[in-house]
């Protein structure tokens, strides 16, 4: 092959992704420093939300996460996520000019076919106006349709912004990871469950598997 | 590896000519330059390999070569460390004019111990001590006896506290700590060689300080020695803050020696070492004004801090190891500050202590109690390997007691039992590994900690059922046997116990979210009633086992003729069982109390898009769930149980003033145990200020719809006190 792996920055597993953001230090000093930042006077009817389009939108992502992320990433990395899942990945346009922007993917994980959100951007002028929220909505809603059980993604402990964002999406903190980022911060592990239909009843999907699954769930008591 | 030593010769050869690894038997160099043209001439812009072995992993290591943010090689000031010491970057001596050379080696010492420090914390070897240049050629400077004896302390230091901890390793995320590809550890000297050489200076430095010190009459004494460089006024300060620096040095690579011997015969001695280090420290620190003072605008400045005199220290380069050793990123890491690093040292050396000062009490509750205690002080990593490796040892207690006599002293079993050939139960077998398993999983940080105590769980109820499974085949369901008696005893408590204690892992396991901020305002409500629902039972096995304990106790006094000590047994246990039973009736208390301000709009339940509460519960449990924890309960019989709360139920049931009466009394059994009357204490105050928190909301809630009620962990680290306000 034509490209050698370097050195792998950590384990295959860590993705190092939902990383540090370059202004760092989470959302309670982007909140301070975002007071510097001229705000954009929009409504957000005027935001354009498109899913990925072909490789005359990557230098768009790639340009909007490194500036944020503090992360280098090859564009190889890049590519690998939007060329298998061109359909999770979208991006938001005001005037013509690309705001923000979702990556992600989705796979078998042990035994579970599961979401990941990989790199989440909207640009300081642009912030705090829900435009991340209809990103990964919509990122996440391709998910559950794909037959996802649950959605997983990393953020720093100290990321305030995203981490109440993905409060409000029904994310939990499913652990804690040491050390996670080189600079020392922890992560956590966020994670969304689906539903899943037999523990609904009141939802007609799929009413005939319910004996097949609800077995090898703790017990649960009529 | 492979591909990181071809890309390291390619360009020593390329560039300096210099570095040349000679083509093996097997393997010949080769210029691979048209081939890759080749393979950029295939692919075209857009185009993406697919392959089953380029996955993520594989993308996310591909290097961009000459960009600086991934290509480690760039960055690099120097090829080679051939090339930097060619180019002066670690001379020997750092100075010819002595002055300036003893300040300068004093900046290494710093710097030395502060990039220490920031490998303790967790970041790679080769890119904190090792960036030293002088510590990589070891040979280099056995003609500057001074740098050389310290250079050497530091080496067999690393490689002490190296073996501690990759011998004490969970396989805990600080994983960079142990990497030490290539590296001269140790100096391939004898250790003792090295205290040696340190002795021997701080002897010489020790004589030309008196020497200095002495009066001009007895100096003509001293004539022969010669001074430890040339400005007369600067000579007792230098000295002295030579000596501190070399004293903790020793006193610190004896600690190490004392703590690594068997069975914690070294502690007390250890204990001797760990004053030392913390006096000398003291020293370095104040001899920092002195070095400051002397070496004023005499160098450039240090940006970092990391030396006492505010210069920058010669002879290290980060990047020059970034090659070297993979896998590290091409970025930089920021090294503590001298300061900084010295108040690591001072509170690992105060963690040390803590374990120095255990007495090994022979009991599986009283290790397990220290060692939770010890972790609430957040130790680092080394101080935490040392104590797992006090606690576990040749896979006995302390390295002492044999797991079977832990088990079997935990379970209340009289000491007869602890030859037993149950032992060679194979269930039993594995119940002592995971009793060593547990302890070891408690000294680790408590992320990795709760993780590992969840999945454990599994482990824990499989075994109990196996054992129990066991029991059975053996002797049936019927009542006991009269042939057997003692291994039907040893059996049945056994099994009593191992029940207990898992759920006391649940518990531990729970109560750790919290120190985590794992858990979000809205879990409150099902995280303390499954709490709740944990504590229950571990308080019903407890209760169990100590009445079963003292039917066993009962009948040997009878025998002995002694029911005097029985009575205060008989309190003492009870005791125990109050003490959950406090904690219980506040957990409850707070899951109820959520549950009214849900069910009363006082709290707004969220609502995400994509889930329900349910989800959440199943996240929040499941690895409980998994192993039946307890059995029969699930979202269902959570909902049921809270459904139906609201402020006029709740105000009839005094939950808290329940738990503030019962904290009250069992108080007094309590007397000698410091650490539970704290929790005493604490569990008095939250319950208290809840009540009166409760009462306030029960009076004016329902009709003052501006009531904020907010919660704190202000005196107590994990039940929450309700802060009401009206807004
Ligand atoms: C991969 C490893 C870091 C985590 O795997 P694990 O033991 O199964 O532990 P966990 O299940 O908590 O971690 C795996 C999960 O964390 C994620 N993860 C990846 N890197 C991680 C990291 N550095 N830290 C924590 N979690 C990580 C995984 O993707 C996985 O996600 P999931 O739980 O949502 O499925 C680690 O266990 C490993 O392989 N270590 C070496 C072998 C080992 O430790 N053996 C046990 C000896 S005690
Ligand atoms: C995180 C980020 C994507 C959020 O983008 P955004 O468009 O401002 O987010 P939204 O406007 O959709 O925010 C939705 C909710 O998230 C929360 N939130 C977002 N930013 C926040 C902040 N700085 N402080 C507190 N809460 C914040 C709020 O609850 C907000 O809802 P509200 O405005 O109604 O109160 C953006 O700040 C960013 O690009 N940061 C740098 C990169 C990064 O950290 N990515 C995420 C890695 S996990």
């Amino acid at each position: 092959m034509a490209m050698e792996p370097g050195f792998p920055k950590q384990e295959p597993s860590d993705f190092i992704f939902n990383h540090p953001s370059e202004d760092g230090e989470g959302a309670m000093e982007t909140n301070t420093k975002e007071g510097e930042v001229a705000k954009v006077e929009f409504e957000a009817s005027e935001i354009e939300y498109v899913s990925y389009g072909g490789e005359h939108h990557l230098p768009l992502v790639m340009n909007l996460v490194d500036q944020e992320l503090s992360e280098p990433y090859s564009i190889f990395t890049y590519r690998y996520f939007v060329y298998l899942w061109p359909q999770l990945s979208f991006l938001a346009f005001h005037k013509g000019k690309c705001v923000g922007t979702v990556v992600c993917k989705m796979g078998e994980h042990r035994n579970t076919f599961r979401g990941y959100i990989a790199m989440l951007v909207v640009i300081k002028p642009y912030r705090g106006k829900g435009i991340a929220t209809e990103l990964v909505t919509r990122s996440i809603k391709v998910m559950m349709e794909s037959g996802c059980e649950e959605v997983t993604l990393e953020a720093e402990v100290t990321n305030k912004g995203a981490l109440a964002l993905y409060g409000r999406l029904g994310f939990i903190r499913a652990k804690r990871l040491y050390h996670y980022y080189l600079n020392g911060v922890d992560a956590f592990r966020l994670k969304l469950l689906f539903p899943r239909p037999e523990l609904h009843p009141s939802l007609p999907v799929m009413a005939d598997v319910d004996d097949n699954h609800s077995s090898h769930h703790g017990p649960s008591e009529e | 590896m492979a591909e990181m030593r071809t890309d390291e010769a390619a360009f020593g050869v390329a560039i300096s000519g210099r570095t040349s690894i000679p083509s093996g038997e097997n393997s010949v160099w080769a210029d691979v330059s048209p081939l890759l043209e080749a393979a950029c001439e295939d692919l075209q812009e857009g185009e993406l390999i697919h392959g089953d072995n380029f996955n993520l992993f594989a993308a996310m290591s591909a290097l961009e070569i000459m960009d600086p943010k991934m290509d480690s090689g760039i960055v690099c000031t120097y090829y080679s460390l051939e090339e930097a010491i060619e180019n002066g970057a670690a001379p020997v001596p750092i100075s010819v004019d002595k002055t300036t050379d003893i300040r300068c080696t004093i900046d290494i010492m710093d710097h030395l111990l502060a990039c220490e420090a920031t490998w303790h914390k967790g970041h790679s070897l080769a890119q904190t001590v090792y960036s030293c240049l002088y510590l990589l050629r070891p040979e280099r400077t056995l003609s500057h006896a001074l740098l050389h004896a310290y250079c050497k302390v530091i080496h067999v230091t690393c490689k002490a506290v190296l073996s501690v901890v990759s011998d004490a390793r969970t396989h805990e995320e600080e994983d960079l700590f142990t990497m030490a590809y290539g590296l001269p550890l140790g100096g391939g000297d004898r250790d003792e060689r090295c205290l040696s050489m340190l002795n021997a200076v701080e002897e010489t430095i020790s004589r030309q300080l008196r020497a200095c010190k002495a009066s001009s009459s007895k100096r003509r004494l001293l004539e022969d020695i010669e001074p430890l460089q040339s400005n007369p006024d600067l000579e007792e300060g230098y000295c002295r803050a030579l000596l501190c620096r070399l004293r903790f040095r020793k006193h610190f690579y004896h600690l190490l020696m004392s703590m690594k011997r068997p069975q914690g015969r070294g502690l007390e001695l250890a204990r001797k070492h760990i004053a030392s280090c913390i006096l000398e420290l003291d020293g370095c620190l104040k001899s920092s004004e002195f070095l400051r003072a002397s070496a004023h605008g005499m160098c450039e400045k240090n940006i970092q801090d990391t030396t006492a005199s505010g210069c920058q220290a010669i002879g290290f380069d980060a990047s020059l190891n970034c090659r070297l050793s993979a896998p590290t990123p091409p970025r930089s890491i920021k090294i503590l500050s001298w300061v900084k690093a010295i108040e690591y040292f001072l509170k690992l050396l105060r963690d040390l202590d803590i374990v120095c000062s255990y007495s090994l009490v022979p009991s599986l509750e009283a290790a397990l109690h220290f060692v939770i205690k010890f972790q609430k002080s957040q130790p680092d990593l080394v101080a935490r390997s040392h104590l797992q490796l006090l606690l576990v040892q040749d896979g006995k207690l302390y390295g002492q007691i044999p797991i079977f006599a832990v088990i079997t002293g935990a379970a209340g079993l009289p000491e007869v039992t602890n030859d037993h050939d149950i032992q060679k139960n194979e269930f039993v077998v594995q119940l002592g590994q995971l009793v060593i398993n547990l302890l070891k999983i408690l000294c680790t940080n408590a992320a990795w900690q709760r993780r590992k105590l969840g999945k454990m769980l599994q482990d824990w109820r499989v075994t109990y059922v196996q054992l129990e499974l066991a029991f059975k085949n053996e002797f049936g369901e019927g009542s006991k046997p009269s042939n057997n008696e003692l291994r039907f005893k040893i059996f049945q408590q056994i099994l009593m116990w191992v029940e207990e204690q898992t759920y006391w892992i649940a518990s531990r396991f729970l109560i750790l979210g919290f120190e985590l901020e794992l858990y979000s305002v809205h879990d409150y409500y099902m995280v303390y009633w499954y709490i709740y629902a944990i504590l229950i039972k571990l308080a019903e096995k407890t209760h169990l086992r100590i009445v079963m304990n003292n039917s066993t106790a009962k009948k040997k006094a009878k025998k002995k003729r002694d029911s005097f000590k029985d009575a205060g047994r008989d309190y003492q246990i009870s005791a125990a069982v109050l003490f959950l039973q406090s904690q219980i009736y506040l957990a409850e208390g707070l899951s109820m109390m959520f549950a009214a301000l849900r069910n009363e709009h006082i709290i707004l339940a969220p609502q995400g898009p994509f889930n329900t509460e349910h989800e959440i519960f199943i996240q929040q449990f499941e690895l409980l769930q998994k192993a039946c924890l307890p059995d029969h309960v699930s979202y269902m019989s959570f909902k049921e149980s809270t459904k139906l709360v609201n402020f006029s139920t709740l105000a009839m049931c005094d939950y808290f003033k329940e738990a503030q009466r019962i904290a009250k009394d069992v108080k007094s059994s309590f007397a000698n145990d410091p650490d539970k009357m704290a929790e005493l204490r604490r569990v008095e105050q939250v319950a208290e200020h809840n009540n009166i928190a409760l009462n306030v909301i029960c009076r004016v809630g329902a009709i003052d719809p501006s009531l904020k009620v907010t919660f704190e962990f202000s005196h107590h680290p994990f039940f929450a006190t309700a802060i009401v306000k009206r807004s």
